[in-house]
């Protein structure tokens, strides 16, 4: 308590939780908050592939201009107002404890950005329920919702970049004597990475967005704020290479989780930090936005487009090398030491890579020029498999870090089979719409089969199926609410559950020497050698 | 209220890295890709229109003389900046005020300035896409010279609180550094948009 307190009396409830600057508290809001944009987006989502059924008139929504208001709400909501923030309040709470700091830096910061992020949600999801939105193919939307939209818009990315400035500065600059960057623990090193493509990048999404708003406010739109043009302007942020940016700290995850799990020491930490970096450097994805496409050289027939989605494909191979290792030496050196079962964790990590790798793999796919993807629903099921991977891999991380997190141990059976329904679900969907692309659907179908591009025959099935994708997508972040607020039967014995390798498991960081990239293990190590 | 963190951090010990560079230097970044963007867009648009042989800006409807003003103005903020950086590493407090406030009051002078010019070009903003980004970029350069202006006004509040010297240069570095993105940003906007039109 500061004098502050002294002065005024006890804080009462809204006051702390409008003033709280404590890192695991705002990682704890941005993961409650990103959960229920998660089951907005995904309401939406399901609305979306309900309409799309069948492609004879409306069936749910009004108009093609209502249907595309959602179908761009899904996709805009799970990228900024839920995927992102969960993964940015996972890296809030476990972060800083990583690198052995007992606090954010500039936490006062990183609280107004978190409330910035949550007020501009809040006026994004009001503008999209206000016939506002990003705009849609026949103007029919209320040009004052469609401000308000992107008012709100800017104000998440404003929420977004504080929060990311505070993480990464405490990364940066905040670490413990010993700990170089080349011995941070792996999910802050990929925090670091994509963090900084996200500070190169919500930018320029913020100058797309600046620029369409002062054309569109109350005069006669030029050109940038037309409502039929607004969507192809920031669409880049849902698409390939972009969408990389958002699932590099997966990688993290399961390399903080895997050694542990199967107690022995990463081998290639310094290949792993060289990978993710080149995965950093090849999803910065804001120059290609197609709107701005000189004519006769559209930006997705570029090499450099199509290097990115190959290059990504590659370097995710490469990581499943790390992990085939990691698992190879595990099992030449099963001793006792070795663990009876498998935590969940590791399991759910291991399915997000599974997912992320065939995300990449579509994305290769999908810029072949003669497989025709491009505009298809391939991009769709592009962007569903890389979030569905970091939904997965995010929960993984929850449940791995939840002692730290919540201070309560999380329930492992259920949460592992919640991952495993987000796993199936974003699987289902992904793989059904990739075919649906193969077979000509395009990216946004509308609401006739014209505009869907008239696809080939089991289309329909495909869409049916996805149909069930979606649902069972909604089911599964019911279920991670359920889990979130259900009460743990069992209280945490121990602060340590896994015999965790990296800082953020230990009591006191400060004493604890750092001469390699898994301090704890060598403390263990050096204990055991004595005794 | 509660606010352990704060606790913590002034626990810290001395020799701490200099987080308040860290994070100004991140800040500098994400202002300057939004300026990037911007200008990026503003090229690749003004090529195009270039290209169907239309006219960009009105016939002489920019003049260079307050442009170049401003500039010189821009210019002369960066040499006091300069001074204030060196007073403070050197621990001399009355250069470093007056340097500080000089450099402020420049920054007031040059939103003035903008303000007047855009007066005197009396171009709609709704005359043409050019228009359009040229008060995009100018009125987002105006904000950032702003914000800059304010956090050189809470450098000297904390300056005139004793605190320039020492662990706390770092406050004049930062700023400074965000200031030089800011007259480097309007060297471009210089350049590429009053000068080349």
């Amino acid at each position: 308590m500061t004098d502050t307190s002294l002065e005024t009396g006890d804080p009462t409830a809204i006051e702390r939780v409008a003033t709280s600057t404590d890192a695991n508290i705002l990682g704890r809001y941005w993961l409650t908050t990103g959960t229920f944009a998660l089951l907005m987006s995904l309401v939406a989502g399901v609305l979306v592939s309900l309409e799309r059924f069948e492609f004879d008139g409306s069936q749910i929504f009004g108009s093609a201009d209502e249907f595309f208001q959602f179908w761009s709400a899904h996709r805009v909501g799970l990228v900024l107002l839920a995927v992102l923030p969960m993964l940015l309040g996972l890296g809030i709470a476990v972060a800083p404890a990583q690198v052995g700091s007992s606090c954010l830096v500039f936490p006062r910061m990183a609280a107004f950005s978190f409330w910035t992020w949550f007020t501009g949600a809040g006026i994004t999801i009001t503008g999209f329920l206000i016939d506002g939105g990003l705009g849609s193919p026949n103007a029919g939307g209320q040009r004052e919702a469609v401000a308000l939209t992107l008012m709100g818009l800017l104000m998440v990315i404003g929420g977004l970049i504080g929060s990311t400035i505070s993480l990464l500065t405490t990364i940066m600059a905040a670490r413990v004597p010993g700990l170089t960057l080349k011995r941070i623990p792996l999910f802050s090193w990929t925090l670091l990475v994509s963090g900084t493509i996200w500070i190169l990048s919500l930018p320029v999404l913020a100058a797309n967005i600046l620029l369409v708003y002062v054309d569109l406010r109350g005069r006669p739109a030029v050109r940038f704020g037309m409502e039929d043009a607004i969507w192809e302007q920031i669409s880049w942020i849902s698409t390939h290479p972009q969408i990389y940016a958002f699932s590099l700290p997966l990688i993290g995850i399961v390399f903080d989780i895997l050694p542990v799990s199967l107690n022995t020491r990463l081998k290639r930490h310094d290949v792993i930090l060289v990978l993710t970096g080149f995965f950093g450097v090849v999803s910065f994805g804001a120059y290609a936005q197609t709107f701005f496409d000189t004519p006769g050289t559209p930006v997705m027939s570029e090499a450099l487009y199509v290097v990115q989605a190959f290059a990504a494909a590659i370097l995710v191979f490469a990581v499943f090398g790390g992990v085939a290792e990691t698992l190879r030496f595990s099992i030449l050196n099963r001793g006792a030491a070795s663990r009876n079962r498998v935590p969940p964790p590791m399991v759910l990590s291991l399915l997000a890579l599974l997912l992320l790798l065939i995300a990449v793999l579509g994305g290769a796919l999908r810029v072949i020029g003669s497989l025709d993807l491009l505009n298809t629903s391939a991009t769709g099921a592009q962007m569903t498999l890389t979030m569905g991977a970091t939904l997965v891999g995010t929960m993984a991380g929850v449940f791995w870090w939840s002692e730290i997190i919540f201070h309560k141990k999380a329930f492992q059976g259920l949460g592992f089979l919640v991952g495993l329904s987000t796993f199936l679900a974003a699987l289902i969907i992904g793989v059904c719409d990739f075919l649906s692309g193969f077979l000509g659907q395009s990216d946004f179908t509308g609401s006739s089969l014209v505009a869907a591009g008239s696809p080939k025959d089991p289309v329909g099935l495909f869409n049916t199926v996805a149909v069930v994708g979606s649902c069972l997508f909604l089911f599964s972040c019911l279920g991670w609410i359920c889990i979130a607020f259900k009460r743990p039967a069992v209280a945490t014995s121990s602060a340590d559950t896994w015999g965790g390798h990296t800082l953020e498991w230990s009591a006191d960081p400060l004493v604890i020497e750092v001469a390699s990239d898994r301090p704890l293990l060598d403390l263990a190590e050096r204990e055991e050698a004595e005794s | 209220m509660v606010v352990d963190t704060e606790i913590a951090t002034s626990e810290a010990p001395l020799g701490r890295p200099r987080t308040l560079l860290v994070g100004t230097l991140f800040a500098t970044c994400a202002t300057v890709m939004l300026f990037g963007a911007l200008f990026a867009l503003y090229m690749s648009v003004r090529n195009d229109v270039l290209a169907w042989g239309a006219e960009w800006f009105p016939e002489g409807s920019i003049e260079l003389k307050p442009a170049g003003s401003l500039m010189s103005t821009f210019a002369i903020s960066a040499v006091t900046m300069a001074w204030a950086h060196y007073s403070s590493t050197h621990g001399d407090r009355i250069h470093g005020y007056i340097a500080l406030s000089l450099t402020a009051l420049l920054g007031i002078a040059a939103i003035n300035q903008t303000v007047f010019y855009f007066n005197d070009m009396n171009l709609p903003i709704d005359y043409s896409v050019a228009t359009t980004f040229l008060y995009v970029i100018v009125g987002a350069h105006m904000v950032a010279t702003g914000v800059a202006v304010l956090w050189i006004g809470l450098v000297l509040l904390r300056a005139f609180g004793g605190q320039i010297i020492g662990r706390h240069q770092d406050l004049v570095i930062s700023v400074s550094i965000f200031w030089y993105a800011v007259v480097g940003l309007y060297t471009f906007i210089w350049l590429f948009i009053y000068v080349a039109k």
